[in-house]
């Protein structure tokens, strides 16, 4: 009887012990001041799969290069932000990721709340970056989602004012991922309604209609904005199709605010295409008052890392111009390394950065009444 | 002295009734069963309960100003009672509705265009059975979104949607189809039922195969018109196999993720599971609920499933005699509505396939000239420097495909071998000891996973192995794989022992044989084909299942559905494509081989 | 004039032949069973006439009414035959109450709310079930079924019923009963059964004709007894009466001596026949076989039955085996020596084609 006793026992300790995690934050502590030669020591000592999360497709080619570069065997692990963070949640082991790559600033924050990731900073771009794409997470790259329209037939939508895309006409026009199914697309949208996107936002009303705006009973243009452009939209599958749509021959008077990067898809007819803001700049003006969005990509090191040293390396990797090549080859990803060249015929991060809604992950985390507003504008 | 006689004595009646209860192994079986079934759905069931009273870390601790981990019923008056901003509208009472109304929708429609064409094989002389009853399935076999997106390329057009392009009808025929019919509540509870469809087929076409040919002719002699005779004496009859086929259509449509995604999104029409899936990260209180709610609508079903079935006006007509069915003459009408079965076969399972190849074989996303051609998707090298896309080889020379479809092939063929054994040792135990609690309780859980939303069935898992540390990778999956896919491996378990005579197995209980072996050498051998068929609906299931392992796989490479998606995430059409009917193409490969090795098939799976 | 005329009918399935160029009359108010082994054809033969099977060709009438002519293309369904049926497994719609099954068939011949219930009054009387009137089939007993169903068939009063076995499916004593009852409604109902059976018993108490069929040949179509005394052949002599007829090979001559079981007899004729020289085979009733102190014969008692009424005693005499059937409560020693004689008729049939060429008596030589 005893026997069987301890057994049992034994046998419900194996199987609800919970795995006793390596202190990633102390080694991560640790390779903050570590050199390049002494990180890729420790991280060669390393063993089992490196596996690697995120949400976009090319990591899967920077983590090939830098497999080859170091002999490290990868997993890259490609889902949808939703997904990466249900299971920073909730794996460990060898299936857990040991580096994301993630985008929405606002979960990210509560994600390092939670103690799901740690922050690195690799001595190696400590003097180049700035402060804001260092703390609390270091930004990777910044991607920017832009008003692109088709440029065929005799109603061009060649935007110089955001304001147009609310006017009756257009409605149908204009297409938008489902800001419930990417967040980024929501913290646009709720970044529109602070004070100081508002405000530029009642100006560029001012511009366009030549009179004051009336708010009715909206809270501020933001929120005007916000409304009565959802009211216009169309919602998409995912910015890869909003691309292709747009692009066709038929889809003539249709503008999209979609990923610039997808016009690098061979799907995409790229010749339809124009560029709101390039045009604009072509054409000595800017889109006002913002000519799409903009949002940083981050890269971090799980706190259930089993190869914690070999996401720092990568994470150090990533940030080389080497690393960023995946990216860097083709417009719509930009460096948070400043002293990196973008693209030619593209503009530099810090154009983009005045022209572009970036988002404030403090504002979106207080604003969850404003996503409810916004969640019914896409619903009516 | 007496006394502690009498004690003895009573002791001794519970050890010897104890000891008898625990020598027939269908006790044994119905009891470890019932504490496994429990372990692996009644406990999940609990922990999703738990969670909807739970304040979870992040977003949702900040927006209800509670501590984490503290009892909340902050997530049932956000989802039910915020009118601000219509919140609990549209989160939730108009999805609700919505489910309900393409849940049933779905259902009805799979009910009609299943149970028609089971009618018509059955009971008629239509010409090319063989041909409708192979391609039936199909539909089943092809993961439920490649038909939505199917439809949407189908009938797209510059009027409706997008408004951006046309799809072949439109640019082929003309034809400007209504956006009510391309997009919406219409054509997704239509899609729904075009998949589920084959449940229909297959449950009402066994049992109008089994029914007693004599219950029609008794009326047709007492002077009955032919469709007096079919609404009231045969549609009566098989009513227990529509309810079932409702109740499983109803469940399947009502958790259906990826269908009302792609034809609902453009005209901003929502069900259930699209705003669980936007919850479940921020919210996963709410996310929960809705999960709870789906389950609930589920159950509901079910019991109303129950009262019909096993009510006093059923009871089974086994005969001997009047086997020689009677078939309808359908005289003139014969050819037409053969042949325009076949096209609409032809149109809904067969044009698939043949888009998904054709897709998977143009550059250009909708230039179909020669010159636009390649086969480079599926055998070409360097593709990422003369292309600029996608992997560097074609599918068929990339290694990574291979592994994915062997882990795909070992995870299905395992999940199928576990449900599928586990189906019939429950069908065993509840055949022997039918009617009694234990039995009763043990099947009704057996069939609980299948009420059970895929996602948040993998959601609670994917909770769940956090806290089992040997609960991972491949393990996990094929445990999920078995446990969700069970019902179909029990149902049909439990028809073929219920067809097999007790005498069968006490003749060699007589003889003196044990028990495994009787199982294995008797009463596996007699109903080999309907056994073999509750493994390969788990199988075909699981190869083409992607919601139930979206979160549980340990890289989206790791099977081949999540490769799929990944493919088409990153826009690499053709490659998403051909991976779609290599799917499509080793499920049927596997159902003809087994079909022919063994006599199984898939149709035999559900009804038995 | 003939109620059912059959001419030349035959079914096949696929290139089996069950019924083969059949020709049958039934007359009218006749209780016709058709008999035979399973897999006969005689179902086939029933659901033809009914219209639930459709033949392969011939022509069949009922009444003055054409039902079926394959040369004229004409075939009438069953709702247009004015016939009733009653299958084997009664074929009560599980999902109606009593009331409901019965009253089915009228409302279809637009009967008024009022008729059909005091129609139905009626028959559940009649068939003594009138507290079973709002249950479910599943909560009847089998005979209860049975007699449902019987009223069933009864309800819109054809004057044409066909039976498929349908005392296959209950046990002995209730059979019994419900065969009683069955003759009685024929009389009552003054009807055309036509009835189909494999057990002779049936067919012999039942029927005023009956037809015996085998692999889809009509062998014999007469009245019972005289069917069971002048069989056509050994296969309705075997068929016929419990226990069968003994049948000993034997040999004859052209002087009509047989020889048969190490004896030697002449054989009489009841008939004028030319018998000419041939193998036979003998066929002697068991109750025929007498078992009495001063018997010619001589043989030991191999087996007996006794059942209280009579006794069935299985005899041994050179080798060959005999059944007699003695009546009495009597009882006989086995392996003891017994005395027997045969008592007046025999059949002789033809060893190679099984017909029968004569009845007749022996005397022994």
């Amino acid at each position: 009887m005893k026997k069987i006793l301890s057994l049992v026992l034994s046998l419900t300790m194996l199987l609800c012990a919970v795995p006793a995690f390596a202190d990633v934050a102390a080694d991560v502590e640790a390779g903050q001041s570590m050199t390049h030669d002494a990180l890729v020591e420790k991280a060669l000592a390393e063993s089992g799969p490196f596996v690697v999360y995120g949400n976009t497709s090319r990591i899967e080619t920077a983590a090939e290069a830098f497999g080859e570069l170091y002999g490290i065997p990868y997993e890259p692990n490609n889902l949808k932000d939703q997904e990466i963070y249900e299971k920073l949640r909730y794996v460990n082991g060898n299936d857990a990721a040991d580096m994301v790559m993630i985008q929405d600033g606002a979960q990210l924050t509560d994600a390092i709340d939670e103690g799901l990731v740690v922050n690195f900073v690799p001595a190696s771009v400590q003097d180049a970056l700035s402060e804001s794409d260092q703390q609390p997470a270091l930004v990777h790259q910044y991607i920017n989602k832009l008003f692109i329209y088709n440029n065929l037939g005799d109603d061009v939508p060649a935007i110089r004012n955001v304001w147009e895309l609310t006017a009756p006409e257009m409605k149908g026009n204009v297409i938008f991922k489902n800001p419930e199914n990417e967040k980024v697309n929501m913290n646009f949208l709720v970044m529109c309604t602070k004070d100081e996107w508002a405000d530029r936002l009642a100006e560029a009303y001012l511009d366009w209609k030549g009179e004051e705006i009336d708010l009715g009973g909206y809270a501020n243009a933001g929120y005007k904005w916000v409304a009565e452009f959802l009211d216009n939209v169309t919602f998409g599958k995912s910015d890869t199709s909003i691309a292709e749509e747009v692009s066709q021959e038929t889809a003539a008077g249709k503008i999209g605010l979609f990923v610039l990067s997808k016009l690098r898809s061979s799907s995409v007819l790229t010749d339809n295409l124009t560029v709101a803001e390039y045009d604009a700049v072509a054409n000595g003006y800017a889109v006002e008052p913002f000519a799409g969005f903009m949002y940083p990509m981050y890269t971090m090191v799980n706190t259930r890392a089993t190869r914690p040293y070999t996401a720092m390396l990568f994470i150090e990797y990533l940030m080389s111009q080497e690393g960023f090549q995946p990216w860097g080859k083709n417009i719509g990803a930009y460096s948070s390394n400043p002293s990196f060249a973008v693209n030619e015929g593209d503009l530099t991060i810090d154009v983009w950065k005045d022209v572009l809604v970036v988002e404030d992950a403090d504002y979106i985390l207080e604003s969850f009444d404003v996503e409810d507003f916004i969640l019914q504008h896409c619903q009516n | 002295m007496d006394e502690a006689r009498t004690q003895r004595i009573a002791l001794n009646r519970i050890k010897g009734k104890t000891l008898a209860w625990f020598s027939k192994p269908a006790n044994v079986i119905l009891l470890v069963f019932l504490l496994l079934l429990a372990a692996l759905t009644l406990y999940p069931l609990l922990s999703l309960l738990t969670e909807t009273v739970t304040v979870h870390a992040g977003r949702e601790a900040r927006a209800a100003k509670q501590a984490v981990g503290d009892l909340t019923f902050y997530h049932f008056q956000r989802l039910f009672a915020t009118q601000e901003n219509e919140y609990s509208l549209i989160q939730f009472y108009e999805p609700f509705r919505n489910t309900l109304l393409v849940s049933l929708s779905a259902s009805m429609i799979a009910i009609l265009f299943g149970g028609t064409v089971a009618f018509l094989v059955m009971r008629t002389n239509l010409k090319y059975v063989k041909f409708v009853s192979a391609v039936f399935t199909f539909p089943y076999i092809m993961p439920s979104w490649t038909l939505a997106l199917f439809w949407e390329n189908f009938f797209k057009n510059v009027n409706i949607g997008l408004k951006t392009s046309n799809g072949i009808m439109a640019a082929v025929f003309g034809v400007y189809m209504p956006e009510w019919f391309v997009y919406g509540g219409f054509p997704i509870a239509l899609v729904l039922g075009l998949h589920y469809a084959p449940y229909a087929f297959i449950l009402i076409g066994t049992m109008l195969r089994n029914m007693d040919a004599s219950l029609e002719e008794a009326a047709m002699i007492l002077r009955t018109r032919r469709l007096r005779i079919i609404r009231c004496i045969t549609l009566p009859v098989v009513r227990p196999a529509i309810m079932s086929t409702f109740l499983l259509v109803f469940a399947s449509s009502m958790s259906a993720y990826s269908v009302p995604v792609f034809l609902g999104s453009p005209v901003r029409f929502y069900m259930l599971s699209t705003k669980m899936k936007s919850l479940i990260d921020s919210y996963p209180g709410q996310a929960y609920i809705i999960a709870s709610v789906m389950i609930l609508l589920g159950i509901v079903i079910l019991l109303l499933n129950q009262r019909v079935t096993s009510s006093r006006k059923h009871f089974t007509t086994v005969t001997g005699k009047s086997r020689q069915i009677s078939r309808i003459d359908l005289g003139r009408a014969n050819y037409p509505l053969a042949i325009l079965l076949v096209i609409v076969l032809l149109l809904v399972a067969v044009t698939p396939l043949l888009t998904f190849a054709m897709e998977s074989v143009i550059i250009k996303a909708g230039d179909y000239t020669p010159g636009n051609m390649t086969l480079d998707f599926w055998i070409g090298t360097n593709l990422t420097e003369r292309l600029d896309q996608g992997d560097s080889t074609g599918i068929l020379l990339n290694p990574k495909v291979w592994n994915a479809l062997g882990y795909s092939l070992g995870l299905a063929a395992l999940s199928a071998f576990v449900a599928g054994t586990c189906g019939i040792l429950v069908g065993y135990g509840v055949a022997k000891r039918r009617g009694s609690r234990l039995a009763n309780v043990v099947n009704a859980l057996s069939f609980f996973p299948y009420l059970m939303p895929s996602l948040a069935f993998g959601a609670i898992y994917l909770a769940m192995s956090s806290r089992i540390p040997w609960l991972r990778g491949f393990l996990l999956l094929a445990l999920v794989g078995s446990v969700k896919y069970m019902p179909f491996s029990s149902r049909s378990g439990l028809n073929a022992m219920l067809q097999l005579s007790g005498e069968i197995e006490e003749a060699a209980v007589i003889t003196g044989v044990p028990w495994w072996k009787r199982m294995l050498r008797v009463v596996f051998p007699i109903q080999k084909s309907s056994f073999l068929s509750g493994y390969l609906m788990p199988m075909v299931s699981c190869m083409r299942e992607l919601s139930l392992f979206v979160l549980l796989v340990p890289t989206s490479n790791t099977i081949l559905t999540t490769m799929l998606m990944q493919y088409s995430e990153k826009g690499w059409a053709q490659f998403g494509n051909a991976i779609n009917l290599l799917i499509i193409i080793v499920v049927l490969l596997v159902n003809f081989i087994v079909n022919k090795l063994t006599g199984a098939s898939i149709d035999k799976g559900v009804g038995g | 004039m003939p109620e059912i005329f059959l001419k030349n009918v035959s079914k096949h399935f696929g290139r089996v032949v069950a019924v083969d160029r059949l020709d049958l009359q039934i007359l009218s108010n006749a209780f016709v069973t058709l008999l035979g082994p399973s897999g006969c054809g005689k179902t086939t033969i029933l659901r033809m006439i009914a219209g639930l099977e459709t033949p392969t060709e011939g022509r069949i009438t009922i009444g003055n009414k054409v039902v079926f002519d394959s040369d004229h293309g004409i075939n009438l369904p069953p709702n247009k035959r004015d016939v009733g049926f009653l299958f084997q497994n009664y074929a009560l719609w599980p999902h109606m109450t009593v009331y409901q099954n019965i009253a089915f068939g009228l409302e279809n011949l637009k009967w008024s709310k009022n008729d059909i219930r005091s129609r139905i009054e009626e028959l559940l009387a009649m068939l003594r079930i009138d507290q079973f009137e709002n249950r479910y089939p599943s909560e009847l007993s089998g005979g209860q079924q049975q007699r449902v169903a019987i009223a069933r068939t009864l309800a819109p009063g054809p004057k044409v019923l066909f039976m498929d076995e349908p005392l296959s499916n209950l046990d002995a004593k209730l059979r019994m009963e419900m065969r009683a009852e069955l003759k009685r409604l024929h009389r009552d109902t003054d009807s055309t059964i036509v009835y189909v059976t494999h057990d002779q018993q049936e067919a012999m108490t039942l029927s005023t004709m009956v037809c015996i069929i085998e692999k889809g040949q009509l062998q014999q179509y007469a009245p019972p007894l005289p069917m069971y005394n002048n069989p056509a052949n050994l296969f309705v002599a075997d068929f016929l009466g419990n226990p069968a007829m003994n049948f000993i090979d034997g040999h004859l001559t052209g002087d009509g001596v047989l020889s048969f079981a190490g004896l030697q007899a002449r054989f009489s004729a009841f008939n004028a026949v030319t018998l000419g020289e041939r193998d036979v085979t003998v066929g002697i009733r068991p109750e025929y076989v007498r078992i009495e102190k001063d018997g010619a014969l001589e043989a030991t008692v191999y087996s007996t039955l006794p059942s209280g009424m009579e006794t069935t005693v299985k005899l041994e005499v050179n080798g060959v085996s005999l059944t007699s059937v003695v009546f009495g409560d009597v009882d006989f020693q086995v392996d003891r020596k017994v005395r027997f004689s045969f008592n007046k008729a025999t059949v002789l049939f033809d060893r190679e084609s099984g017909r029968t060429i004569a009845r007749g008596a022996l005397t022994l030589l």
